[in-house]
């Protein structure tokens, strides 16, 4: 029985390495709608002296090979006990957005990216604090703020790398500005943390995420993407599809066809 | 390029299980700042302020036995009374003052906590004071570092009394 969960494992292994798994099947470029999870959600709880909790998952589906509309959703539980208030904040949210990549795909198995994208937001949670102390020459007192329902909107500028580590599984991470734009209001307390922002307390918020993706490969294609034209000058012969003397395009290949599988 | 993915994601998560800290840099305590005119030529030589039935030891505000006319000089409010009482005792006679106020309790930030604010709303005095001007009606932990000569109350007291 061992053996044979051994056996099932190399074969899996085996079929992951691309240099190893050669088939026919590699002349196409997959592509495909990839779901993930973000994994910096699980590492917050270690890294903050305050209880937070939570999970988000991640999806985009390539658009003209290049852009990557984007939707992300999670949950937040946060419960920060300091030695003169109790605060609890939970919520949900989401955020739409788009991914655009910025360097050029190496082949038609190449997936890696790096990307820009943006980021639009909006949250709903609650915010209740207990056992307030305050002192002063007069008394001390303890109080409560009862639960309040807010919301929030903001958008982010997103900046990040994907790469395909094992056929159809990535991993990547970004880094994230975060800019409130609305934020329910509440006269004894601005929420300093807002799920699916973070920390609001001083500056601009920023964050992080470190996520796997499995691409789920239900279309193909036998072109890679043309990388996206960010303007600027024009250079006569660079990138010229009719240029005879330029590698990338076949020469003088007619009709423009271009021959990919130069990198196989 | 899937070196780089590994490397510099490695740094971002040490960037972000960065922090600064635990600590307060904020003011949390709450003072009216209050300044004192006496009517006529007169100076104010000593002044005594304590809160309104607090004579225990330690129980005193403000001690102040040289010339305090341009100084001002910062008062606790009660934290669960909807008005504060003092009572001054200026040049040797003894006045009280009672301030009206509404308070909430603000957050200040994470880690200083909450800090009370008032709204000043009236005042009631003893004979010996002519007048209470509310300047400021807002009372909060910003109010002690007003400029000079600004100020939440002047207190005028009276020239005969004193």
């Amino acid at each position: 029985m061992t053996r044979i969960l051994l056996s099932i494992l190399a074969l899996l292994l085996i079929s992951s390495f691309p240099a190893l798994a050669q088939t026919k099947a590699e002349t196409w470029r997959y592509e495909g709608p990839r779901i993930g999870m973000d994994l910096s959600r699980f590492l917050l709880p270690y890294m903050q002296s305050a209880k937070r909790n939570g999970w988000e998952i991640q999806a985009d589906i390539p658009y003209k090979g290049n852009l990557f509309p984007t939707f992300e959703m999670g949950m937040q539980w946060y419960d920060d006990k300091q030695t003169k208030f109790e605060y609890k904040n939970n919520g949900t949210y989401a955020r739409v957005g788009v991914d655009m990549n910025i360097v050029k795909f190496e082949s038609l198995k190449d997936h890696d990216f790096v990307f820009v994208g943006f980021r639009y937001g909006y949250s709903v949670f609650n915010q209740q604090t207990d056992n307030i102390q305050t002192a002063n020459y007069w008394e001390a007192i303890s109080t409560n703020l009862p639960r309040h329902d807010m919301s929030a909107h903001w958008g982010e500028l997103v900046f990040g790398m994907k790469g395909e580590l094992l056929p159809n599984f990535f991993f990547g991470w970004s880094l994230r500005a975060k800019i409130p734009i609305v934020v329910t209001k509440d006269i004894n307390m601005h929420p300093y943390i807002i799920p699916g922002i973070g920390k609001t307390g001083g500056g601009t918020p920023f964050d992080f995420s470190v996520g796997v993706y499995y691409r789920f490969p239900i279309f193909r294609s036998k072109t890679i993407p043309k990388p996206i034209k960010m303007g600027g000058a024009k250079h006569p012969g660079l990138n010229n599809e009719n240029d005879p003397n330029n590698p990338d395009y076949g020469g003088s290949q007619s009709g423009g066809s271009r021959n990919f599988n130069q990198d196989r | 390029m899937r070196y780089y993915l590994i490397v510099i994601s490695l740094l971002v998560i040490l960037f972000g299980s960065c922090n600064d800290g635990n600590r307060c840099y904020d003011s949390v305590d709450t003072l009216m700042v209050t300044t004192l005119s006496l009517n006529g030529f007169k100076d104010i030589k000593t002044l005594i302020i304590k809160g309104i039935n607090r004579n225990d030891v330690g129980d005193t505000l403000v001690i102040d036995l040289t010339s305090t006319l341009t100084k001002s000089y910062p008062l606790p409010l009660s934290l669960s009374a909807d008005s504060t009482g003092f009572v001054l005792n200026v040049n040797g006679a003894t006045d009280t003052m009672y301030i009206r106020h509404s308070m909430i309790i603000k957050l200040i930030s994470e880690f200083c906590g909450f800090a009370p604010n008032y709204v000043l709303s009236g005042s009631g005095f003893s004979s010996g004071i002519d007048s209470v001007k509310i300047t400021d009606a807002k009372v909060n932990t910003q109010s002690i570092v007003k400029k000079t000569n600004d100020q939440n109350i002047i207190i005028y007291f009276s020239s005969s009394a004193h």
